[in-house]
């Protein structure tokens, strides 16, 4: 059941992650595009402020697919030298970690969007955005990033408990399978 | 303060617990310990209006100009065409090896990536043409370290975020010195394989019309880097907005090249994400660290940390760089460089230190660490795309590259100009 859940919340976060990062593509035409119109003397203006908001939601969706493709960098010096179930422990500690602070983020993202609809509040700029409006996808991608981490949580420590290490490391381990992941 | 911080961050990181989730945690606990005002209220506020970034954003375009470079084929053609050019040199096609990671670091902003693109390209050239394996490899993971030095620089981007710096500016401030290290990782090489000619491999010429063509292989890249660097330089775009430019310059070369296909374009946004991601994570923890260690008065500290300790502003970089060169050893480069930009930026520019000149300073020990074991990036992912021979090869090779290294870092501290010229001359943009 574990893998079944893994396989599925893995291929879930992929076409997020498409989508997110395709959005971030069309962001980047929209901003080429006002530079070439900028050139002629006029502009859509804006671009900054919608970059902006795109960065925010296209990260807080990412967060999820970067975690099942094991990308958020961790430090590797004492749990490289641990056997198989140490491993396991150091990698079910630091899920764990990982998702109770993310759940706590999460959490408090909330009065942010909350302020924002209450007042109905716009953004202070020509655009004059009403905050929500971008706020929620950005509100909801840290849910949906707490959401994923305590599944992908529950699914490793299923694995650990019924002592299939090498399936909890593949899962929840310190290295994906392509290892591009730092800068 | 400091101490109960610096002791909480090595421990956590070594729970190998993600250095994002790390910074948080750190933050929470200055909160809960240090300060009298409950912080975390503003936590939400905080990931807010720091993903909420135009300036980030140029994060996710220059991976994704990176990846789409580096899926599409022209590393390969760039290679050849750099072969025919520097093989004449004694070392051979070392020397192609850091003219390539140079060429492609002035694209991508990335070191990993860097290192990655040209050991695929480079090493079975090793193995046909009998080079030797160590120094090989060294050249090619310490060539790759240019890729946060040689503008476009992701990790410039950000410290020039956390530390409220021009990015332009310490774009400006990295090519010298980017340059030169490229420079001296060739004149190493060189001289290396003078002493110990077995080391390199054959001293190839080509005949001038082939160079020629070879050019026109370059041209593409070249132009490139000057549109995205120029248009930042002139004024004319913000490094977002270059950014955007040289995303849509990638997909132009990539179609060019007939690299392009949908599978390619998918996995190259997928790569973007995921990174884009993953520095986030680190970036918006770093914040969150950064406000509460301001509110919980970490200034003052510092300062009494300093006074007490007695050190002339020389003997503060001093300390300084040995910090950087020790956790270098264990702590990847990214992260090694958010966790201490909030405390060790603040006291150095507090002796009168240009920030802009010690980013660059940081870069370069940033760029050490890449290539120093036992937690070196660079290394790991250049045996990686050799799949044969032992890591410790790499290690070895990498070893003349690291005393580069500490050269520049000597350069940089006695002679500050070096990073400073650029940006004091051309300051308009």
């Amino acid at each position: 059941m574990e893998d079944h859940l893994l396989r599925i919340i893995r291929r879930l976060n992929r076409g997020v992650a498409l989508l997110a990062g395709l959005v971030l593509v069309a962001c980047a035409m929209f901003v080429l595009a006002d530079i070439v119109l900028r050139q002629v003397g006029s502009s859509f203006g804006g671009t900054d402020e919608i970059s902006g908001y795109v960065m925010a939601i296209a990260t807080s969706w990412g967060m999820a697919f970067t975690l099942l493709e094991l990308g958020h960098v961790r430090i590797d010096i004492m749990r490289g030298r641990a056997g198989r179930i140490g491993r396991a422990l150091f990698d079910l500690f630091a899920m764990m970690a990982l998702t109770g602070t993310v759940t706590l983020i999460a959490y408090k993202c909330w009065p942010v969007l909350e302020r924002s609809l209450v007042n109905s509040s716009r953004a202070n700029t020509p655009l004059e955005t009403p905050l929500a409006l971008v706020q929620i996808p950005w509100f909801a991608g840290w849910v949906w990033f707490a959401l994923m981490a305590w599944l992908t949580f529950m699914a490793a420590a299923m694995l650990v408990l019924r002592g299939r290490f090498s399936a909890a490391e593949a899962a929840i381990g310190c290295f994906g399978e392509d290892e591009r992941t730092g800068t | 303060m400091i101490l109960a911080i610096a002791v909480a961050l090595l421990g956590l990181l070594a729970l190998s617990i993600p250095v994002g989730i790390v910074l948080f945690l750190l933050g929470f606990g200055v909160d809960q310990f240090f300060s009298f005002f409950p912080l975390i209220r503003g936590l939400g506020n905080l990931v807010w209006s720091t993903s909420n970034n135009a300036t980030l954003i140029a994060i996710p375009f220059f991976v994704l100009l990176g990846e789409i470079l580096v899926r599409s084929g022209v590393a390969t053609r760039t290679y050849a065409a750099l072969d025919r050019w520097v093989s004449w040199l004694p070392g051979g096609l070392v020397h192609a090896n850091v003219a390539t990671a140079t060429m492609f670091s002035a694209t991508s902003g990335s070191s990993v990536a860097t290192a990655a693109t040209v050991a695929t390209v480079a090493m079975p050239q090793a193995e046909k043409l009998g080079y030797d394996p160590r120094l090989f490899s060294g050249a090619i993971a310490a060539g790759g370290t240019l890729g946060i030095m040689i503008p476009p620089s992701i990790n410039l981007i950000v410290y020039g975020f956390l530390t409220q710096t021009s990015i332009p500016q310490l774009f400006l401030a990295g090519l010298i010195p980017g340059i030169a290290l490229a420079v001296g990782f060739m004149a190493i090489t060189a001289a290396i394989c003078t002493l110990r000619p077995s080391l390199g491999g054959d001293r190839r010429t080509f005949p001038f019309p082939e160079m020629l063509r070879a050019l026109l292989q370059l041209v593409p890249i070249l132009l490139l880097f000057t549109i995205i660097i120029g248009t930042i330089y002139r004024g004319w775009a913000t490094p977002t907005e270059a950014a955007a430019v040289g995303v849509a310059g990638a997909i132009l070369i990539a179609t060019l090249f007939g690299g392009v296909s949908i599978r390619m374009f998918a996995d190259s946004i997928l790569g973007t994400v995921k990174i884009t991601s993953m520095i986030m994570l680190v970036v918006i923890g770093a914040s969150f660290l950064n406000f509460t260690l301001a509110s919980a008065g970490l200034g003052n500290e510092l300062q009494a940390l300093l006074d007490g300790m007695g050190l002339s502003p020389m003997g503060l970089i001093f300390v300084v760089v040995l910090i950087y060169i020790v956790l270098g050893f264990f702590i990847e480069t990214l992260s090694l460089m958010v966790v201490t930009i909030p405390i060790i930026v603040p006291l150095v520019v507090a002796q009168g230190f240009d920030p802009i000149w010690f980013g660059i300073l940081m870069i370069v020990l940033i760029e050490m660490a890449l290539i120093t074991p036992p937690v070196g990036l660079n290394l790991y992912v250049v045996q990686g795309a050799r799949q044969s021979g032992k890591m410790g090869e790499v290690m070895v090779g990498a070893i003349p590259y690291v005393f580069a290294m500490l050269i520049m870092v000597g350069l940089l501290i006695a002679v500050p100009s070096i990073a400073l010229y650029l940006p004091s001359v051309l300051s308009g943009g």
